[in-house]
């Protein structure tokens, strides 16, 4: 016998309870009056996800995933699918934007310190996120089978069946072996499961981020309209700047040498990958062997997770000036050390990478804790 | 009457054959497709494929290209396959829905030719280059005389442009190489300029339907952009 307020409900609400979730959720939900346009960030990166599977998933239509003739595909794509131009567009400079998105998420949440107290679950699915898309970024790079791309590859599955021993054995995993025809394949379908992943991550961060969001007390608003109303602005300004970003600098932060075709008897002069990866290859780089670059990436991103015990301030204590100065200074050390990992090899950018590296490390080593143990005081 | 009517009409083919001729765009080197809003110059990029296909395809193959996508040039479907039918394929002659011919077999045929050095393929060298209109127009005229100290490698040229300054192509330009319908005339800084421009189209062949699309996604979104935030002030104005 079915109850009586089962009877009233929708057929579809009592099976499966959308409305009830979208009013629990969005329109009837209570949050705080004061928060800023960027906390809107996880939705435009959830956002920016779909656009790029969506592109991506028409892009895989006409896609060769082979090496020699991937780079074909793709212009035969650009110059003979009808508005295949567009889609592809959508999903570098979506890439972009993306990336944009992420970093300024992580910025964020060093400069308010979100990471520390109930804030930790959050900051480690938002690192999560930053490092599944790092390799999900390289995977899309090297699928582009372009001059560069072909050898960041051919290097990268060399090293990797190199190494030996349990990484050469994940490495083995993942490439097969150095890099040959069926490779590509194989990095097509790493790129799809992670990209898959992503979604589920930034899905984790959007419920973390609210379960831990502070109680309100006082004067609280309903997520819809006051929410949906600032959302639906920022996806505006958002997409307005990747409109801009699309038509006008279609090849923003690319290295040019990757537009000619892979070429297996010619290693291009400049062998820098797009803007997004320069950063952790230049710390990848900076030790001459291959476990030495691994480890040095892995210290890298182990930094930052290792931040919540890095802060020393006291739980609640707001953050110092000090602190905040550090922080901006440490984003101006990570944009020097991507424009030197750019620029053409030479005595000065070996020395300055070396000297932004140092200093990343410094930071969240040396600095962080002496300033926020003696700020918080 | 009659003196004046043919001092007339002399003007007036002055005039018209003045106007078919290209504007001056060698003295500062300049494109049309450069800056937010260029577009492509239909006149220099035939031009331009006259002297691509007279000069440049008897080495280099322009592979990601067919004839069909000429019609972007200004050339109807008959003078597209009049074009293709002009080559010689080794099955016979080329069609619209042909990729533009590779001079060689493979690889291996052109390195025999040419000592090692392989002629790029031409269909990305634009966009595969820092300021890569520029840099294929500095490198057409760029050939010098070598200075006393470089001593020459064999089969190598001297060239201002190119990287290391010693480029395997020998000078591939000369005055009145080709013969332009429009009247321009050929010297090799204008077939240099007009190649670049043609290369500069094959390297990003969709630059006007960007812009154009560009535009009006942009101006849209900016409206857009003001409605919205508009909007959400006037619904934060209400909240108590």
């Amino acid at each position: 016998m079915a109850t009586p307020q089962a009877q009233t409900k929708p057929w579809l609400e009592s099976r499966l309870p959308l409305g009830a979730a979208w009013r629990a959720n969005v329109s009837h939900y209570q949050t705080a009056r004061d928060q800023p346009y960027l906390a809107t960030l996880p939705g435009l990166i959830l956002g920016a996800l779909i656009f790029l599977a969506l592109s991506g998933a028409v892009l895989s239509l006409f896609y060769v995933a082979a090496e020699g003739s991937a780079f074909h595909s793709i212009q035969f794509i650009i110059r003979s699918v009808n508005f295949g131009w567009l889609v592809q567009s959508f999903h570098t400079t979506g890439t972009t934007m993306l990336f944009a998105a992420v970093y300024l998420l992580l910025f964020r949440a060093i400069l308010g310190s979100s990471y520390k107290g109930q804030g930790d679950l959050v900051w480690f699915l938002e690192l999560k996120l930053f490092i599944i898309l790092l390799l999900t970024g390289w995977l899309g790079y090297v699928l582009a089978d372009g001059a560069t791309s072909y050898w960041s590859l051919h290097n990268a599955a060399l090293a990797g069946a190199r190494l030996g021993g349990f990484p050469g054995a994940i490495a083995d995993w993942i490439f097969g072996g150095p890099a040959g025809p069926g490779t590509l394949a194989r990095m097509a379908v790493f790129h799809v499961i992670l990209a898959l992943l992503l979604l589920a991550v930034i899905g984790a961060i959007i419920v973390a981020k609210r379960v831990v969001a502070p109680p309100v007390h006082r004067n609280p608003v309903a997520f819809h309209p006051y929410y949906t109303a600032q959302y639906f602005a920022a996806f505006v300004i958002f997409a307005l700047i990747f409109a801009i970003l699309v038509f006008f600098a279609p090849h923003l932060g690319e290295n040019h040498l990757n537009l000619a075709a892979g070429n297996p008897l010619m290693v291009p002069a400049l062998l820098t990958p797009p803007w997004y990866l320069l950063p952790i290859a230049a710390i990848g780089g900076v030790v001459p062997t291959t476990l030495g670059g691994v480890i040095a990436v892995i210290a890298g991103l182990a930094v930052l997770y290792a931040l919540p015990w890095l802060d020393r301030s006291k739980p609640g204590a707001s953050t110092g000036f000090l602190y905040k100065l550090l922080v901006f200074i440490l984003a101006l050390d990570v944009i020097a050390l991507a424009l030197a990992a750019a620029a053409p090899p030479s005595l000065v950018t070996a020395i300055l990478i070396k000297l932004f590296i140092a200093w990343y490390f410094l930071h969240f080593l040396v600095l962080t804790p002496l300033t926020s143990a003696t700020e918080s005081k | 009457m009659r003196r004046t009517l043919l001092v007339t009409a002399a003007l007036a083919v002055a005039l018209l054959t003045h106007q078919a001729r290209a504007e001056d765009t060698l003295n500062p080197p300049h494109w049309q497709s450069e800056g937010s809003f260029g577009s492509y110059d239909k006149a220099a990029l035939q031009r331009g494929f006259l002297v691509y296909q007279t000069v440049c395809a008897s080495c280099h193959a322009a592979g990601e290209l067919h004839y069909r996508d000429l019609d972007a040039l200004g050339f109807d479907t008959a003078q597209i396959a009049a074009i293709a039918s002009n080559v010689k394929l080794p099955t016979g002659p080329a069609t619209a829905d042909d990729r533009f011919k590779n001079p060689y077999p493979d690889p291996a045929a052109a390195a025999a030719l040419f000592g090692g050095a392989i002629p790029p393929d031409l269909s990305t060298i634009v966009s595969a280059r820092p300021n890569g209109t520029r840099y294929v127009y500095d490198l057409l005229i760029g050939y010098a005389p070598a200075p006393g100290d470089v001593t020459l490698l064999p089969s190598h040229y001297y060239n201002t442009a190119y990287p290391g300054q010693q480029i395997a192509m020998p000078p591939p330009l000369k005055d009145n190489q080709v013969s332009y319908a429009d009247g321009t005339a050929a010297t090799a800084a204008q077939e240099a300029s007009d190649v670049a421009a043609f290369l500069t189209w094959a390297s990003d062949p969709n630059l006007d339907a960007r812009k154009e699309i560009g535009l009006r996604a942009t101006l849209f979104l900016i409206f857009l952009a003001i409605l919205a935030i508009a909007t959400k002030r006037k619904i934060w104005r209400e909240s108590v």
